[in-house]
């Protein structure tokens, strides 16, 4: 056998070698994240109302998906999510940039300040949203004592009013994953070279220009990283909803993840809720698209 | 050759293993347990008892009175919801293992047009029926045809502090005007004292007890959610409209705090027994708690009355409570239907008034002179389930339910917002319910 043929049957062998390696990854994200997509979509094409099962399961094409575009509480859950996604990712983005800062710095006791930090990331939502629910409330709310003291007459009701409601939703989000966002951007931080800012302190740049122009720049795949995660994770947003407000007062709160569910779960309405399944999957997808599409120099530097 | 190419054989053994967890079934094989010792075994599936002392002394009257059938409890979520989950995944499975379960008031019509509960016509005969709270029997009746017997009942009624009404020698309101003008003037009274104090105590937010709440307020102003006939929507009609316009106007933030729009049971009954409120709407539950003196500042003090009503209106409490219906895919309905006939009978209902305070099904019971002596605040209780209202039936009731729960959580919450217009839109989506459950009718 010449050398290039035993190569290629060598090379045939490590291909099948490395499928037999992948198969059981694939297997399971066919099995937990390709079949339950693919599944949702073929629901979304069918009228299925567990109520009602003397109207059959009959196929009714994008019917589902034209209802939901003239649905006002589904616009409106649409345009809270979109709200929610903006202002949380962005904050948290901000939050998460000081926060590791703030992390790198070398100060004593260091090595606390960071795990003090991840306390809130690594409580569970349903934990947070209670304690925020709790901080929130008219009677007995921190947030009242903080800002009232004793003025029991001037205790606003947060939850119940549909600007802060939403407000709350977003805050407690922000609270929760700024620390997760400051993770990211500090693996980042700590890839910049220490020569980098050397030679710009020697340049003569104060502390705002190296920031702007050397730790910035070089963070900028960290950056995008965190704001891919975030974004992804925010359009998912559903527990916080389910405990603080359960979607209200008068549907201000309510996501498309939290309406599908309740379409889904509570109403028995199977096809429509997949669709709305299927939109929150679309939106998720498109807007990882641009970001790749943008982002795509910055998150694939090191693979370029 | 390549070592690690020795591990192919693993990996192979990995995945059939993955195979047999993903599509093995380790539930045992059911069907055996059909006869137990002889007997006939009647599966129940209810949640975990309140009162678990009470259910075995009934469950063993059962027993010794059925020689030839067994109860075997299957304990479900206490929460409605997490049963209704687990009730409806049998049920649509047709199992087996499923012979009596409980209901809770709004779903007898979801059951019926499903074909999970079986009609219970035939052994439940109108001179039987008679004997039960009239809301309770018409919440258990769908299309004509009866499908559950009432195991319990509730309904929204008025607390209020009786010290501070006799203070100024009134009687509890009988009108809302006349509840608001009552709360008005002790809230000044408290508030020029300098104590926090609010008049009106209720459920509003987003949730199903808004829609109990809101219904009371407008059956009471001679107003109606739906047509029970025709199912279209009446949420538009003047009536239903001005109810809704006098809880924006004269309790949302005035007698009643802002907050309410967030307040479920716990958190009104905990303003109330914490001595802050005058009124409170709350179901029988709040009586013995407000009255415990280890949980509330005000036991000793409250009274008890059947909810007011608007000016040439009747007062209407929305009806709560669990019904026992028949699963379709019974294989012993006669068995089925002797436990169900046991447990709502007189002594049973009367046992379970007299030693667990449980609020009767049966009418006459409430006249009982045993059951009045160990249990008073029933006939208080009574006058409230006789003026009690079911909810809209229909087999869509959560999508319904939902729909109501937004327009009146936005109705409130929004001082500025249209009424009519929120209604006739809220309509809309209801009646394209309505036409969607018809078009399902045998």
């Amino acid at each position: 056998m010449r050398p290039a043929a035993r190569k290629a049957a060598s090379l045939g062998g490590e291909r099948v070698f490395a499928w037999g390696l992948l198969a059981p990854c694939l297997f399971f994200v066919a099995l937990f994240a390709f079949y339950p997509i693919a599944r949702s979509m073929f629901l979304s094409l069918y009228r299925i109302i567990l109520g009602l099962p003397r109207l059959g399961d009959p196929f009714v094409g994008l019917a589902n998906y034209l209802r939901l575009a003239q649905d006002p509480e589904a616009m409106l859950a649409l345009a809270n999510t979109c709200l929610f996604v903006a202002a949380s990712t962005l904050l948290e983005l901000g939050l998460g940039l000081i926060i590791a800062l703030l992390m790198d710095q070398a100060v004593r006791g260091r090595s606390l300040l960071r795990a003090a930090l991840l306390i809130p990331w690594a409580i569970p939502t349903v934990v947070t949203s209670q304690m925020w629910r709790f901080i929130m409330s008219d009677n007995y709310g921190l947030l009242n004592l903080a800002l009232f003291g004793g003025d029991v007459a001037a205790y606003r009701a947060w939850l119940a009013d549909p600007f802060w409601a939403l407000a709350a939703v977003i805050l407690a989000d922000v609270w929760k994953t700024s620390s997760f966002a400051g993770l990211i951007i500090l693996a980042g931080l700590q890839t910049i070279p220490a020569e980098l800012h050397e030679a710009a302190r020697i340049d003569g740049a104060g502390a705002l220009r190296r920031f702007i122009h050397v730790t910035l720049p070089a963070l900028r795949p960290a950056l995008a990283l965190a704001l891919l995660f975030r974004t992804m994770d925010a359009f998912r947003v559903f527990d916080l909803v389910f405990v603080m407000t359960q979607g209200g007062p008068g549907n201000a709160t309510n996501v498309l993840q939290f309406y599908g569910y309740q379409k889904m779960f509570a109403e028995g309405f199977l096809g429509y809720g997949a669709a709305v399944a299927v939109l929150v999957f679309a939106l998720v997808m498109a807007v990882s698209l641009v970001y790749l599409v943008f982002f795509r120099r910055a998150l694939f530097r090191e693979a370029a | 050759m390549n070592p690690f190419r020795a591990g192919l054989p693993w990996i192979a053994a990995l995945l059939a293993l993955a195979l047999c967890l993903a599509c093995g079934d380790s539930s045992p094989p059911a069907g055996g347990a059909e006869r137990a010792g002889g007997r006939i075994v009647i599966n129940f599936v209810t949640w975990k008892p309140n009162l678990p002392e009470v259910w075995q002394e009934a469950l063993a009257g059962f027993h010794a009175s059925h020689p030839g059938l067994a109860v075997r409890r299957q304990i479900g979520p206490h929460s409605s919801t997490a049963f209704h989950d687990l009730l409806t995944q049998k049920l649509k499975n047709r199992s087996r293992e499923v012979d009596v379960f409980l209901m809770d008031v709004v779903w007898p019509p979801e059951f019926a047009s499903a074909g999970w509960a079986l009609p219970l016509d035939a052994y439940f005969p109108p001179r039987e029926r008679a004997a039960f709270f009239p809301a309770a029997m018409e919440a258990n009746t769908f299309a004509g045809k009866v499908y559950g017997a009432p195991f319990n009942i509730d309904t929204g009624m008025l607390f209020y502090r009786r010290d501070l009404l006799a203070a100024r020698k009134w009687r509890p309101p009988e009108t809302w005007p006349q509840l608001v003008e009552q709360a008005r003037a002790v809230m000044a009274d408290e508030a020029g004292a300098g104590r926090y104090f609010q008049g009106y105590a209720g459920q509003f937010k987003q949730y199903e007890g808004l829609v109990c709440d809101m219904l009371e307020f407008i059956l009471s102003a001679g107003g109606r959610i739906m047509d029970p006939e025709t199912g279209r929507c009446l949420l538009a009609e003047p009536r239903a409209l001005k109810a809704v316009a006098f809880v924006r106007e004269q309790l949302m933030g005035r007698v009643a705090p802002r907050g309410s729009l967030i307040y479920q049971e716990p958190e009104s009954l905990a303003l109330f027994v914490q001595g802050r409120a005058l009124f409170l709407r709350s179901w029988p539950y709040a009586w013995q708690v407000s009255n415990d003196p280890q949980k509330s500042k005000v036991a000793g003090k409250v009274g008890m009355a059947p909810l007011p009503h608007f000016p040439g209106g009747q007062g209407r409490a929305a009806l709560g409570g669990w019904q026992m219906g028949i699963s379709a895919y019974s294989r012993h309905p006669e068995a089925a239907w002797a436990f169900i006939k046991y447990v709502t009978s007189r002594p049973v209902q009367k046992l379970f008034a007299i030693k667990g305070g449980r609020a009767p099904t049966r009418r006459d019971l409430y006249e009982d002179p045993e059951v009045l002596a160990a249990q008073p605040h029933l006939a208080e209780m009574g006058r409230s389930f006789a003026q009690a209202a079911a909810r809209p039936r229909t087999p869509l009731y959560p999508a319904l339910s939902r729909l109501l729960q937004v327009y009146f959580s936005r109705a409130l919450c929004d001082p500025q917002a249209d009424l009519p217009s929120l209604a006739q839109s809220a309509c809309r989506q209801i009646d394209e319910l309505t036409a969607l459950s018809r078009e399902a009718r045998p």
